[in-house]
């Protein structure tokens, strides 16, 4: 065989660096419209900084407003660690509860039925969520008002929103019964995925019913608890939306979380420096929770591991 | 491939706006050598029916289309933007907002130095070419645009802080109780001649199972705030008011401006020290007492449909709700906010509530306008937006939009006032506030005023506390002003001391 036709590069080399083209389209992108950004933010959080004007820098005067001075951070700060921890509380119970319950039924069309009907809620978006809380469950003529009402409790009957007293609690309510499909079907696939032999040998080990729920399924979903326990911080922290929707932060500050707040900063108050100094501190904030949930929250894999 | 998809699918079209309801313009399609980019704002936008009642608008979408006759190399679209200063920040400062949008003035002010309006006073103060081409010299208009506004000292009031005019005051509002007759006449009570009567009926109507009063949290903070701090101030202005604005003093009659109210912060007022000051959110919170359970609801106008409530406290605009509305089983009418008097408070001044309505529509024109050149004295796009404006201002166009049903009061000189909206007007006659609150400091200070205000009148913090968070945002709120906008204090110290003897014979001052 001649040498001339061979080509240059062989099938091998010649696939990886296919793949390296592809992946250097998909980092630029990644890089121009993630990085940089994040990058921009994190310099311009140095400067005051207003859209159509000059910025001028700083130094650390904005994050000494905001860890120092600002009367809204703490309040802020707290009010999202209860969102997030009801937020989690509930994510890593209810749906658990609900995949195990569907996991128990014997017949394979009910657990299909059932799976596919608390699934059917996800298409909903998430602002049409909110919006149905707002204005048909926590309206002043809503359901909750006009149940009370119906019920003879007109003394209990409030602007749920607007009362200061019960505005952070009915936000953390939004939700409810919190069956979120995906964690349903996320804790399902865990579930499904025990292997025969376990259960069985838990069975002969007089292992059953609830003990055998808490020592055996949840120890071999723990890998799923974690995704959805770092999913729900990564969404408490970070998500203002819903708030933005429901109670722009109010009454006064008592529903304002870190994220609203740098969005009131950055496009209601034009203060964008600020609000990158915001931006950067829940960055931290994430990055922190993350790689103590890491280090400290042990996975079905590594549980395996030690075992 | 799927990045050049996105690309394509992301990539702005031409007049690629969301446009609300019927198309305005001709077909002069391809060939226009202008397209403007009009926002009319709700009141006016054609194809919408406002309340749902009665037919789609149509005023607006004939006056452009007989403005593109006359101008065939001009296309006007009607569009809708989001209501929001987000929107308007981020597309003025990439110099792709519309070319004409309808913002409140004093939200322009806050960035006037930026460069993103185009001041409108040489247009202003030049002939209506459309007035002139009528060849009477008595219309108003012939000599000067200006002439044509019906409320001078309001219109020209606008002027910015920097003495220059970035709008146009296309229409005019005014606030007003909204009640129900039959309520009334059931409780037995009439429309109250003072703040006092006031709150003894609204404490009948409580009693009889009524929402008294329907207000919303903005309400409070804006319209309330200004009437009763006028109330409660009127009668000091004379030592307390330290500049007269040249321009804007026939209009705002004792106004107090933002470098005196910072110069007189310094000074205790507006502080703990200021008996006025303490005094004032108190009236705010006895009024609450016979509103709406949830300041925040956003449904008011059915509570007072339905008679569920007997007042409503909202501007000219809701006349047409009423007006309009086939089903309404019940008689209405409107009254103004009664005055203080010596029983409500020892600071009362005893006179007649001001007024805190005054421009309804007002129509900026953008740096977008003269995107050709990027000058506006050489712009030809800029003259072809201005002639727009100037032809809807020609009387006959004017009445066309803005009396296709009663809702705003006329601004232009010749063209009636709807009867049913001639209270509102006579309500107008009366004098101006002494100050507004919230267009007097920055943005965060209103929200900060206002989520305060919403706690405390919720009972959720007390006066104590609402008055040093209250008085914390004053402080910030004025160090910012002062650091962007150095006062000339000596001046101002100087007729604080010529003041001082008036001052000497008043009650109730902070100490100095």
């Amino acid at each position: 065989m001649s040498n001339r036709s061979r080509p240059l590069f062989g099938y091998r080399a010649r696939f990886t660096l296919t793949c390296y083209a592809l992946l250097a389209v998909q980092m630029t992108l990644l890089v121009v419209f993630v990085y940089v950004p994040v990058f921009w933010a994190f310099s311009k959080s140095f400067f005051k900084f207003e859209v159509g004007s000059e910025s001028r820098f700083v130094g650390f005067a904005n994050y000494a407003e905001l860890l120092f001075r600002d009367p809204t951070t703490l309040p802020s700060l707290l009010h999202m660690l209860f969102l997030t921890a009801f937020a989690v509380c509930v994510r890593l119970s209810v749906p658990l509860v609900v995949a195990k319950l569907i996991h128990s039924l014997s017949r394979e069309k009910s657990r299909y039925l059932f799976r596919l009907l608390f699934l059917v809620p996800v298409v909903v978006p998430g602002v049409a969520v909110q919006l149905i809380w707002y204005g048909m469950i926590y309206n002043d003529r809503g359901m909750l008002n006009e149940l009370l009402r119906m019920a003879g409790l007109e003394e209990f009957v409030r602007g749920w929103l607007s009362d200061p007293s019960t505005a952070l609690v009915a936000v953390a309510f939004v939700g409810f019964p919190w069956v979120g499909g995906f964690e349903v079907l996320i804790y399902y696939a865990g579930l499904s995925s025990i292997p025969e032999s376990v259960t069985e040998a838990a069975l002969l080990e007089g292992c059953t019913g609830i003990q055998k729920f808490f020592r055996i399924d949840i120890p071999m979903v723990m890998s799923q608890l974690k995704l959805i326990l770092i999913l729900t911080i990564i969404a408490g922290v970070q998500s203002f939306e819903g708030l933005f929707i429901l109670t722009k932060g109010g009454p006064g500050f008592r529903t304002m979380v870190p994220g609203l707040w740098m969005y009131f900063n950055a496009f209601s108050f034009q203060r964008m420096g600020y609000a990158c100094a915001i931006g950067v501190c829940l960055f931290f904030i994430i990055l922190g929770l993350t790689v103590l949930n890491m280090r400290y929250f042990r996975s079905t894999t590594e549980l395996e591991g030690r075992g | 491939m799927i990045v050049a998809g996105s690309a394509w699918l992301l990539w702005p079209r031409a007049g690629g706006e969301f446009v609300t309801g019927m198309p305005a313009h001709r077909d002069n399609g391809a060939e226009a050598r202008f397209v403007i980019k009009f926002v009319p704002g709700q009141q006016y936008m054609p194809g919408t029916t406002p309340y749902g009642l009665g037919e789609p608008l149509t005023g607006m979408a004939e006056v452009v289309r007989d403005f593109e006759a006359r101008f065939p190399d001009t296309r006007v679209e009607l569009i809708t933007v989001p209501a929001v200063r987000e929107y308007l920040v981020t597309q003025l400062s990439s110099g792709n907002a519309p070319d004409i949008l309808m913002v409140n003035v004093e939200d322009v002010w806050v960035d006037m130095q930026k460069g993103w309006y185009v001041p409108l006073d040489p247009y202003l103060e030049a002939p209506n070419p459309f007035v002139r081409e009528q060849g009477d010299p008595s219309l108003p208009g012939y000599d000067q645009w200006w002439d044509m506004f019906k409320y001078q000292a309001v219109s020209r009031g606008k002027a910015a802080p920097d003495n220059l005019n970035y709008c146009i005051s296309f229409d005019m509002v005014e606030t007003g109780i909204f009640y129900n007759k039959d309520i009334f006449r059931e409780v037995g009570i009439e429309p109250p001649a003072t703040w006092d009567d006031w709150l003894a009926s609204m404490a009948k109507l409580k009693a009889a199972g009524y929402i008294p009063l329907l207000m919303n949290r903005d309400s409070f903070n804006d319209w309330t705030v200004d009437l009763v701090f006028d109330q409660l101030y009127y009668d000091i202005l004379p030592g307390i008011d330290l500049v007269q604005d040249p321009v804007r003093e026939a209009y705002l009659e004792g106004y107090l401006d933002w470098d005196e109210l910072c110069f007189l912060f310094e000074r205790g007022y507006f502080t703990e020290k200021d008996p006025r000051y303490t005094e004032l959110w108190t009236h705010l919170y006895d009024l609450r007492q016979y509103c709406n359970q949830n300041l925040m609801g956003t449904d008011l106008a059915r509570e007072f449909v339905t008679q569920k409530a007997a007042m409503l406290w909202m501007s000219t605009q809701f006349t047409y709700r009423l007006t309009g509305d086939r089903h309404l089983a019940f008689d209405w009418g409107v009254f103004y906010v009664p005055r203080f008097t010596a029983a409500t408070s020892r600071f009362a001044s005893n006179t007649d509530m001001c007024v805190i309505g005054g421009a309804g529509t007002q129509y900026e024109v953008s740096n977008s306008a003269c995107s050709d050149t990027g000058d506006p004295a050489t712009s030809e796009r800029l003259k072809r937006v201005i002639a727009l404006l100037q032809f809807l201002m020609v009387p006959e166009n004017y009445a066309r939009v803005v009396n296709e049903y009663p809702s705003m009061l006329p601004n232009v000189l010749g063209v009636p006032v709807l009867p049913v909206v001639q209270p509102f007007a006579d309500i107008l006659e009366r004098r101006y506030t002494t100050t507004k609150w919230v267009y007097t400091f920055d943005l965060k200070f209103n929200d900060i005023q206002a989520r305060m205000l919403e706690l405390y009148l919720n009972d959720g913090i007390g006066h104590e506390e609402f008055m040093r968070l209250q008085v914390d945002n004053v402080r910030t709120a004025t160090r910012n002003l002062v650091s962007r906008k150095p006062i000339d204090m000596s001046r101002l110290e100087a007729r604080w001391k010529e003041l001082a003897p008036l001052r000497a014979g008043m009650e109730g001052l902070p100490h100095e």
